[in-house]
């Protein structure tokens, strides 16, 4: 009647139990400092990055100083170089981006919160985070055929025809219509960037509760009053965190900039105008850069380039911590 | 102005901000359609047989891009077999080891932001130690360069899956004597397995479309080859070149594949959605 | 404080130990008084002034109390009072959280498992538990209930069979699935889940079965069954039970501790705290007053 009690399992077990015991021990030991060393290793990848852009940009910095960052030359001929145009250009497209691509991801944030009828916003939603899918490569091919020549027939020569003659704000719209510039690859950028942007800021506006929204809309308060005043105002530390995270993107862009910007190392103040960004220059260049002092030269931009999207990540990841930490605990 | 007045008023800027956020909307959703119809219009011309049987060619011969493309196969796969066992290990170590600490504290906070890092610079990085170390370009620094990026992406997906899993059934596997390593390899990955895979398979979408860090690493190759020890061809460096070129034909061909990389990302990305809705948690 | 304790008469071979618990070094116990010797006899588990802490918080003030073998004991109490905690303790499995700390001694055949010295996951071995949701893992309902065996044993390929079906059967569930041995534990139903979680903590022949609120999550028949399972378990093991469930700890236990506030009010035969309880407090408890 007692099943239990008969059976070599349960003579084997006791003598088995102390082995088998220490292994187990063992692999608490070893896996957990397996997936603990794996950890530590991306700090240091982190390090190591940083490690490697630094000493490959000695040269550079050794041979023109701190100046390098203001100097407006790029003569590979005489091997003078200055990063000043690539950091513009790099600041200035990002600006356009964050200028065009925050107000439309906002609108697609309220419209998938507010309007959208409940059947569809699973669909658009995955239909804009599919642009965030595409790859950077794709919008510049797209960017350098279709694009390109698009705004080159039509927004930029209306745009120098209208705005251009306008005192101040006409010096940005300046000269011959060439598609290729400063104004496209921001445009390209805004494109990119607002998925990123449109889900952090549909993320936070959905964690506003639904008590708030109600006892506004029991008011009798609009849509766009209730946005105004209860959504948005909640959910700032979100929105900023997510247009910062949206603007490191913006500034690491690669492949879509080089399309279209040009290549040009000069500043000038028309948008229209082509110029260079830091990560265009190093993809059209490095592979040509023939003098140490070249390759340095775009070694270092590279490393202006991870220090400068390194800070704003920081803030921005900070940030949207801040925000998960207050809503989660 | 009475109260009919303002409140006119107030539906009037009401239609005029829901209008301008239904306009964003349409914006973003016609730049998607611009998008691929100009990819399938353009570069559907170019899926012929030869482009997928034969290698890059030089301009004015006909050819395809069959070395590309098995380039960017077997790199990313190895850069997927690299990633992924580092990328869960690392995000089953803050899920499950460590959450509220220090360490964990710093490394997600590093791998948030190796993860938007600009992916040229990771390029950068793995040319001064690898190509400029080995003397040459090579598949091998491609792949390594690819697993940098591949692996962030694991990591956050990992934390955030293994997170989901309930402590009830990590108590129920402790309470039968399982030591912590059975515990979370028998039964919390078993639990998390879908959202793991969907963690990878949006990993793959993500570097199967990175062009900037093989710029520096794998190069290109305009021939067929299979030695990851030398410069190898891939698709979107040779979707620059090829685009950037004056060569009609080459232009053609960097359509075409760029139709093939969206349309990869794209079926890689749509499949990770739905297994993560089939996934049977959240009951 | 010591409590009458009249223990319940039944017989029944002593159940071979399974695993062997290191010798670990405990005082030795001051002499007990005639009558407690004879309680004691069949006393499994004896906790000596248990505290238990989240972080500073004290949540179990000092508790006393004795687990008979082959006997029921329920803890019952108001949402709050320590029951559950009390109940964690017993397998140590609030190690898990290192905010969590117990104080004093819990002696389970005179070895305090408290010692540091303690292997948890032997420990774990010999007690098993059964928590309010029921927690099948996902794989098949055969793997559920492999699992534990496979942790510490090699028995063969028809061993493992023939312990799984016992396990099965022992917990009433054997009938409903050994046509479907290999589906998942995730298909069955909430009544079900849960008899196969029983099975799995009974398939390791643990020495004692937690018991965390096991009905609570489930409809009124497969509650039924689960008591009818624990009379039938309890020949056995010795069970301990949390029950927010007056009227189950009245059907299904032979001894009751009634908990307010970390604190144990009382602690007797399931009768005597039913029908004519010492306490005022378990009284007002038990006819309704509060809780």
């Amino acid at each position: 009647m007692d099943a239990r009690s008969h059976g070599p399992a349960a003579v084997t077990a006791v003598g088995l139990a102390p082995r088998s015991m220490r292994r187990q021990r063992l692999g608490d030991i070893v896996f957990r400092r397996l997936t603990q060393g794996f950890a530590i290793g991306v700090l240091l990848l982190l390090g190591a990055v940083i490690a490697a852009l630094a000493s490959g940009s000695t040269l550079a910095f050794h041979k023109f100083g701190l100046g390098f960052l203001v100097s407006e030359a790029w003569n590979p001929v005489k091997d003078v170089f200055g990063a000043l145009p690539a950091i513009y250009g790099t600041m200035v497209t990002a600006l356009v981006a964050m200028l065009l691509g925050v107000p439309v991801a906002l609108g697609i944030a309220v419209f998938l919160t507010e309007l959208c009828p409940r059947a569809l916003r699973r669909p658009i939603g995955v239909l804009i985070e599919l642009l965030a899918a595409i790859p950077s490569i794709i919008y510049g091919v797209w960017g350098l055929f279709v694009l390109a020549p698009l705004l080159q027939t039509t927004l930029q020569p209306a745009l120098i025809d209208t705005l251009g003659n306008v005192p101040v704000i006409g010096a940005l719209f300046q000269g011959p219509p060439y598609g290729l510039g400063v104004l496209t690859a921001g445009l390209i950028l805004a494109v990119m960037v607002l998925p990123f942007i449109a889900a952090v800021t549909r993320d936070v506006f959905l964690t506003v509760p639904a008590m708030l929204r109600e006892s506004a809309y029991g008011m009798g308060a609009t849509t766009a009053e209730v946005v105004r005043a209860i959504v948005l105002p909640h959910s700032r530390i979100g929105i900023v965190g997510g247009v910062m995270l949206g603007l490191g993107r913006a500034l690491g862009e690669t492949m879509a900039v080089t399309f279209v910007i040009g290549n040009n190392h000069h500043i000038t103040a028309s948008l229209l105008a082509p110029g260079t960004t830091i990560s265009a220059s190093l993809a059209n260049e490095f592979t040509e850069a023939v003098s140490d002092t070249y390759t340095s030269s775009l070694i270092a931009l590279g490393l202006i380039l991870f220090v400068i999207t390194f800070i704003v990540l920081a803030c921005a990841n900070f940030l949207l911590w801040r925000l998960s930490a207050k809503e989660g605990a | 102005m009475n109260i009919m007045n303002i409140y006119a008023r107030r539906r009037a800027v009401n239609f005029a901000i829901m209008s301008l956020s239904l306009l964003a909307t349409a914006t973003g959703l016609l730049v998607l359609f611009l998008i691929l119809w100009s990819l399938l219009r353009q570069g559907l011309p170019a899926l012929s047989l030869a482009f997928f049987t034969q290698s890059t060619p030089a301009p004015g011969n006909i050819g395809g891009v069959m070395n590309a493309i098995y380039g960017s196969l077997v790199m990313t796969v190895v850069a997927t077999l690299v990633g992924t066992p580092i990328g869960i290990l690392t995000g089953t170590y803050l899920a499950e080891f460590s959450r509220g600490s220090h360490l964990a504290q710093a490394v997600r906070f590093i791998n948030d932001i190796l993860l938007s890092a600009p992916s040229i610079v990771i390029g950068l990085f793995v040319y001064e130690v690898m190509v400029v170390r080995m003397g040459h370009f090579s598949g091998w620094a491609g792949a390594v360069a690819l697993a940098i990026i591949f692996v962030p992406v694991v990591v956050r997906t990992t934390e955030n899956m293994l997170v989901l899993v309930p402590a009830s059934l990590r108590e129920a596997a402790v309470a039968l004597g399982a030591p912590r390593w059975k515990v979370i390899v028998l039964v919390v990955y078993r639990a998390a397995v879908q959202g793991l895979l969907t963690g990878v398979l949006l990993a793959v979408a993500r570097v199967a479309g990175e062009s900037a860090p093989l710029l520096f690493t794998a190069l290109n190759n305009q021939f067929w080859s299979t030695d990851m020890n030398a410069p190898m061809a891939n698709l979107p460096v040779v979707i620059f070149q090829f685009a950037l070129s004056p060569y009609a034909d080459w232009q053609l061909l960097a359509w075409g594949g760029a139709l093939l990389i969206t349309l990869t990302i794209l079926a890689l990305n749509i499949f990770a959605r739905l297994m993560a809705s089939w996934s049977s948690f959240g009951k | 404080m010591t409590y009458e304790i009249r223990p319940i008469e039944t017989s029944a071979p002593p159940r071979p130990r399974l695993i062997q618990m290191p010798a670990v070094e405990t005082p030795k116990p001051t002499a007990p008084q005639t009558a407690e010797a004879a309680d004691q006899a069949q006393a499994k588990v004896a906790i000596k002034d248990l505290r238990f802490y989240y972080k500073n918080y004290e949540a179990l003030k000092g508790i006393n109390l004795t687990l008979h073998d082959k006997r029921v004991t329920a803890f019952i109490g108001p949402s709050g009072c320590g029951k559950s905690t009390l109940l964690r303790v017993l397998n140590r499995i609030y190690e898990l959280y290192p905010d969590q700390r117990a104080t004093g001694q819990v002696l389970v055949d005179g070895q305090d498992i408290l010692d540091p010295r303690q292997d948890l996951n032997l420990l774990r071995a010999r007690i098993g538990m059964v928590f309010q949701k029921p927690t099948p893992f996902p794989m098949s309902i055969y793997d559920n209930v492999a699992f534990g065996i496979r942790l510490y044993e090699r028995p063969s390929a028809r061993e493992l069979d023939e312990r799984v079906e016992e396990a099965l059967k022992r917990a009433a569930l054997w009938d409903e699935v050994k046509d479907k041995l290999r589906e998942s534990g995730l298909s069955l139903s909430g009544g079900q889940q849960q008899r196969l979680c029983i099975a799995r903590a009974i398939a390791v022949r643990p020495e004692i079965l937690l018991l965390d609120e096991p009905a609570s999550a489930l409809d009124p028949i497969s509650t039924q069954r689960i008591e009818e399972l624990i009379a039938d378990l309890k020949s056995d093991y010795c069970i301990v039970i949390v029950t927010h469930n007056m009227q189950q700890a009245a059907r299904s236990s032979d001894y009751t501790a009634f908990m307010y506030l970390g604190q144990m009010i009382e602690f007797d035969t399931t009768e005597t705290i039913f029908t004519h309880p010492k306490e005022r407090q378990t009284e007002d408890y038990i006819t309704g007053r509060f809780g």
